[in-house]
C-alpha cells in the first residue's frame, strides 16, 4: 500500500478515536455529546497525529524509538513521490508540485471573482459565496507565497549550493511535506461545512459566530505552520553545519542567505499566529471568550497576535524571490553580485525590524493612539534596508553582460514590479494617507504588487531558471518569452488601476461596488482574465518540456554555483565526493576564478 | 564609463522633475469634503512628489543597463566590480534620509494634525451591527438606521446628513462583530469595535451627495460576514439651516411612518 493511502487509514481511525473520546468526555460531564466543534477539533488533532504515523513517522522515528528496525521508503520512479522519501530533490519536487497545483486553484478562483466584479451588482455569485470564494483565494494564495519557494527551491537547492549531501535532518523534512496534506484536506473539506468568510485573516468575532468551516481554515492554518517551523529548523541547521570546506558566510550563495533569514523568521514568529489560531478555535468550541468582549475578551488582542507573526510572513514570501532574483541577475549579467555583503545585511536588517511593524495593519482599528507613530517610524524604517536589495540589483545590472534568456525577463519584471510594491507601501504606512486608503483596493494593488509581482514573478523565475536542474530538461524559450511578455504587462494592467479604484472608494473583499466604478473593474477584469489566461502557457510548456523537451546540459546558464556542478538532475547524493568551495560563487570577468573544486 | 553615467545622471533628472511636476499637479483625487481630507490628499501628494525620484532612479537604472550593457556573444563575462564605496554610502545615506523626512512629513505632522484638535460641535453615535448603520443624533435625540438594500437601492436608503462648516466628532462601536465606518468624501475611517468606542473627528467643509459622487457615502471597510457589500448608506453634506430642516423633517417622517419603517424591518 502507498503510504498516503495507509496515512489516509491511519487518519481516520484517529479521527474516529478523538472525536470519540471528546463525545465520552462531554457525556460523562452531563454535556449534548454529539456537537460538531469540540469533536472535530480534537478528532481532526488526533487525526493529524494518525495521519503523519501512517504515512511515515511509524516506520522511521516510532519504530527505532521502540527498539525495532526502522524502514526508510525506498522507492524509484512515480512511486518515491507518494511516501515519506528524505531525498531533498525528492521532496523539493512534492512541494513545488503540490503548490503550483495551489497556485492554479486559486488563480482560477481569482477569475471567478473578477466574473463577479465586472459588472455592478450581483452576478454569478451571492455575496455569501463570493466572501467564500474570496477567503479561499486569499488564504491559498498565502499558503504558496509563504511555502512554494522555501519548499521548492530551498529543499532542492540549499543542500546543492552549500556543497552538502542532503539537508540536515532528512527525515524532519520528510515531515515537513508531509504535514501539510491534512491542510489541503481541511482546506478542500471545507466549502462542505458552510466554508468561512472573514478572509484570509479572519479577525474575531465574525471568526467566532460564522459557519463552522471557519475552523477548517484555523485548523489548516495551524498545521501549515507547524511545517513552517520543523522545516525552518532544518533550514538553519542545514545552512549552519553541512557547508562544504571552504564555503564560508562570505562565500554563501545569496539564494542560502534568504532562506537563512526566512529561516529565523518563519520559526520565531509562526508560533504566534498558531496560538491566535487555537485561541479562535478555543472560543469556538470551548467557550474561553478571549475575543468576546461580553464576557471580558478584547478582540483587538486577536489582531496584534495575528499580524505578529502574519507581517515577517510577508518578508517570508517576498525574501526567498529577492534571493532568486540576485542569483539570477549576477548570473545572467555575467558580473559578480554587486555589494554581497550589503545585500545581506538587508535581508538582516528586514528581518530584524519585520518583528516592530506588525501594528502597522492596525491604524484604523481603535488602538491606542500611542501606538500609531512608533509603528510608522518602524515601518518607514524598513525601507532602507529593503533598499539595499535595489543597490545590489542595480549595481549588478551596471556594465554587465547581460542576456535576456526568461529567467532573466522574470527577474527584471520582479524587480519593476516590486519598485511599484514598495512605494504603494510607503503609502499606507504614513499615518494620514493610510486613513482614506487601509482596506481598499489600493491596499489590493499594493499587496500584489508585493506577492504575486514579486515574490511570485521570483518563484516563476526560480522555475524557469532551475527547470533544467531539476528535470534534466530544457524548456521551451519561446513559449517562456511570451507567457512573460503577457504576464508582465497583463499583472501591471490588472493591478495598478486598482489602485486608483482604492483611491476612489472602492473597499477591499466586497461582491459589489457603487455604479460609478463600473468602468475600470470592468477594465481590471478583462485584464486579469488575460493574465489568468497567460498560465496556460506556463503550463503547457512545463508539462510538455517535462516530458519530451530537449535534454538539458548539466550547466545551460554558464552559472557558476554549485548546483550547475553537478548533473541534470543531480544524482541521488548530489556530489561524488564533498566540493572543495575555493571562493565566492560570482566571480565573473576574474581569470582563472573557480568557485569549488567538485 | 564616464559617459554611461553622466547621461544616466541627466535622464534621471529630467524625468525626476518632470515626475515631481507631474505628482504636485495631477488631479487624480475623487471630491473631497473635509479639512482632514484635504490633508491627506495633500499626504498622498507629497508621498507621490517623493517617491517619484525613486521610481525614476531605479527605472532608468535599470532600462538603460538593459539598452546598453547586452552581451554580445554568450561567454563573455563583465567586468568584475564587487562593489563601490562611494555609491553604496551615499545610498545607504540618501534612502535613511529619504525615510526620515516621510516619517517627518506627511507622516508625524500629519499625524499631529488629525489628532490636533479633540473638539466638536456636533457629536454622532454610530452603531454597527450586522448589517446596519445606527446613526444618532444625540444633540437632537434623532437616530436613523440604514437598510442593507445595497448600490442597487441606495436612494431609497436612510441618509446620513452632515452640516458643512461643522466640526464634527463620530464616536463608533459595534454591537457584534468588527465593522469599519469609512466615509471616502472625508478620506476617514475607523474601525467599529464591539466592546470599545472608537472616534474620529472632522471638520466638514463642502456640501455634496451621493448623486453628484460615490465618495458620498457610509462604507463597511472590514469585513463582517454575507451582508457586508451591502452596509452602505448615502451621505449628504448640506448648508447648516438646510441641515437644520433635514433633522425636523427626519423626525416628523420618523412619527408619521414609525409603524411603516417596523413593518418594512420585518421583511
Amino acid at each position: 500500500m502507498l503510504p498516503v493511502f495507509r496515512g489516509l487509514l491511519w487518519g481516520l481511525i484517529g479521527f474516529a478515536i478523538g472525536a470519540l473520546l471528546t463525545a465520552l468526555v462531554r457525556i460523562a460531564l452531563g454535556m449534548e455529546p454529539w456537537v460538531f466543534g469540540p469533536l472535530f477539533f480534537v478528532g481532526y488533532l488526533f487525526g493529524l497525529a494518525g495521519w503523519l504515523l501512517g504515512v511515515g513517522v511509524w516506520d522511521t522515528w516510532m519504530r527505532e524509538f521502540l527498539g525495532m528496525e526502522p524502514r526508510p521508503y525506498k522507492e524509484e520512479g512515480w512511486r518515491r513521490y507518494f511516501g515519506f522519501n528524505t531525498d531533498h530533490k525528492v521532496i523539493g519536487i512534492q512541494y513545488g508540485v503540490t503548490f503550483i497545483g495551489m497556485f492554479l486553484l486559486a488563480g482560477l478562483l481569482a477569475m471567478a471573482m473578477r466574473i463577479e466584479l465586472m459588472r455592478p451588482g450581483r452576478d454569478i455569485f451571492d455575496f455569501a459565496t463570493y466572501n467564500r470564494v474570496m477567503s479561499m483565494h486569499g488564504f491559498l494564495m498565502v499558503l504558496v507565497a509563504v511555502t512554494a519557494v522555501p519548499g521548492m527551491f530551498g529543499n532542492y537547492f540549499v543542500p546543492l549550493m552549500i556543497g552538502a549531501d542532503d539537508m540536515a535532518f532528512p527525515r524532519m523534512n520528510a515531515l515537513s511535506y508531509w504535514i501539510w496534506p491534512p491542510a489541503a484536506i481541511l482546506l478542500l473539506l471545507s466549502p462542505f461545512f458552510g466554508g468561512w468568510d472573514s478572509g484570509w485573516t479572519a479577525y474575531p468575532p465574525l471568526a467566532i459566530t460564522n459557519e463552522p468551516g471557519q475552523m477548517f481554515y484555523n485548523l489548516a492554518f495551524f498545521t501549515g505552520g507547524l511545517s513552517s517551523v520543523v522545516g525552518s529548523v532544518n533550514f538553519l541547521t542545514t545552512i549552519i553545519t553541512m557547508r562544504a570546506p571552504g564555503m564560508t558566510w562570505g562565500r554563501v550563495p545569496i539564494f542560502v542567505w534568504s532562506i537563512f533569514m526566512t529561516s529565523i523568521m518563519s520559526l520565531t514568529a509562526t508560533q504566534f499566529v498558531g496560538v491566535a489560531m487555537i485561541m479562535t478555535v478555543l472560543d469556538r468550541v470551548a467557550q474561553t471568550a478571549f475575543f468576546d468582549p461580553a464576557r471580558g475578551g478584547y478582540p483587538l488582542i486577536y489582531q496584534h497576535v495575528f499580524w505578529f507573526y502574519s507581517h515577517p510572513a510577508v518578508y517570508v514570501m517576498i525574501m526567498p524571490s529577492w534571493g532568486i532574483m540576485l542569483e539570477i541577475l549576477a548570473h545572467f549579467a555575467r558580473k559578480p553580485l554587486f555589494a554581497y555583503r550589503w545585500a545581506v545585511a538587508g535581508m538582516a536588517g528586514v528581518t530584524a525590524l519585520s518583528f516592530t511593524v506588525w501594528a502597522h495593519h492596525m491604524f484604523t482599528s481603535g488602538m491606542p493612539e500611542t501606538l500609531h507613530v512608533p509603528f510608522m517610524a518602524t515601518t518607514e524604517a524598513i525601507s532602507v534596508p529593503t533598499g539595499l536589495i535595489f543597490l545590489a540589483a542595480l549595481g549588478t545590472l551596471w556594465r554587465g553582460k547581460l542576456r535576456f534568456k526568461t529567467p532573466m525577463l522574470f527577474a527584471l519584471g520582479m524587480l519593476f514590479n516590486f519598485l511599484i510594491g514598495g512605494l504603494t507601501g510607503v503609502f499606507n504606512s504614513d499615518l494620514p494617507a493610510d486613513m482614506h486608503l487601509h482596506d481598499t483596493f489600493w491596499v489590493v494593488s499594493h499587496f500584489h504588487y508585493t506577492i504575486l509581482g514579486g515574490g511570485i514573478f521570483g518563484l516563476i523565475a526560480g522555475i524557469y531558471y532551475w527547470f533544467p536542474k531539476m528535470t534534466g530538461r530544457m524548456y521551451n524559450e519561446a513559449l517562456g518569452r511570451l507567457h512573460f511578455w503577457l504576464m508582465f504587462i497583463f499583472f501591471n494592467l490588472t493591478f495598478f488601476p486598482m489602485a486608483w479604484l482604492g483611491l476612489h472608494g472602492m473597499n477591499r473583499r466586497i461582491g459589489d461596488y457603487p455604479p460609478d466604478l463600473a468602468g475600470m473593474n470592468m477594465f481590471v477584469s478583462m485584464a486579469a482574465f488575460i493574465l489568468g489566461a497567460s498560465f496556460l502557457i506556463f503550463v503547457y510548456n512545463l508539462v510538455v518540456s517535462w516530458i519530451r523537451g530537449p535534454v538539458a546540459e548539466a550547466n545551460p546558464w554558464g552559472a557558476r554555483t554549485l548546483e550547475w556542478a553537478t548533473p541534470s538532475p543531480p544524482p541521488e547524493h548530489n556530489f561524488p565526493r564533498v566540493p572543495e568551495v575555493l571562493s565566492g560563487p560570482y566571480d565573473y570577468g576574474v581569470p582563472g576564478a573557480v568557485h569549488a573544486k567538485v | 564609463m564616464r559617459r554611461d553615467v553622466v547621461v544616466v545622471a541627466v535622464i534621471w533628472i529630467v524625468l525626476s522633475v518632470l515626475g515631481v511636476l507631474f505628482a504636485a499637479s495631477w488631479d487624480i483625487y475623487p471630491p473631497r469634503a473635509g479639512v482632514e481630507a484635504e490633508h491627506i490628499d495633500e499626504a498622498i501628494r507629497i508621498l507621490m512628489m517623493l517617491a517619484a525620484p525613486v521610481f525614476m532612479f531605479v527605472v532608468v537604472m535599470m532600462v538603460y543597463s538593459i539598452w546598453r550593457f547586452r552581451a554580445e556573444d554568450e561567454r563573455e563575462e563583465g567586468p568584475p566590480i564587487y562593489t563601490n564605496r562611494p555609491f553604496t554610502v551615499s545610498w545607504l545615506v540618501l534612502t535613511t534620509v529619504l525615510a526620515g523626512v516621510l516619517f517627518y512629513n506627511p507622516g508625524y505632522v500629519g499625524w499631529k494634525f488629525l489628532k490636533s484638535n479633540p473638539t466638536a460641535d456636533l457629536v454622532i453615535q454610530v452603531t454597527a451591527a450586522q448589517w446596519h448603520w445606527h446613526v444618532t443624533y444625540p444633540q437632537y435625540d434623532l437616530t436613523i438606521k440604514s437598510r442593507p438594500i445595497g448600490f442597487e437601492r441606495m436612494d431609497e436608503n436612510q441618509v446620513l446628513a452632515l452640516p458643512a462648516g461643522r466640526r464634527v466628532k463620530f464616536e463608533v462601536t459595534s454591537d457584534d462583530v468588527i465593522h469599519s465606518f469609512w466615509i471616502p468624501a472625508l478620506r476617514l475611517k475607523v474601525d467599529a469595535v464591539p466592546g470599545i468606542v472608537t472616534t474620529m473627528y472632522t471638520t466638514v467643509t463642502e456640501t455634496g451627495s451621493y448623486e453628484e459622487n460615490s465618495v458620498f457615502r457610509v462604507q463597511c471597510a472590514e469585513l463582517c460576514g454575507t451582508g457586508h457589500p451591502r452596509m452602505t448608506m448615502p451621505v449628504v453634506i448640506l448648508e447648516p439651516e438646510e441641515f437644520e430642516k433635514w433633522i425636523e423633517e427626519q423626525k416628523e417622517m420618523q412619527e408619521m411612518g414609525g409603524m411603516m419603517e417596523e413593518e418594512e424591518e420585518g421583511h
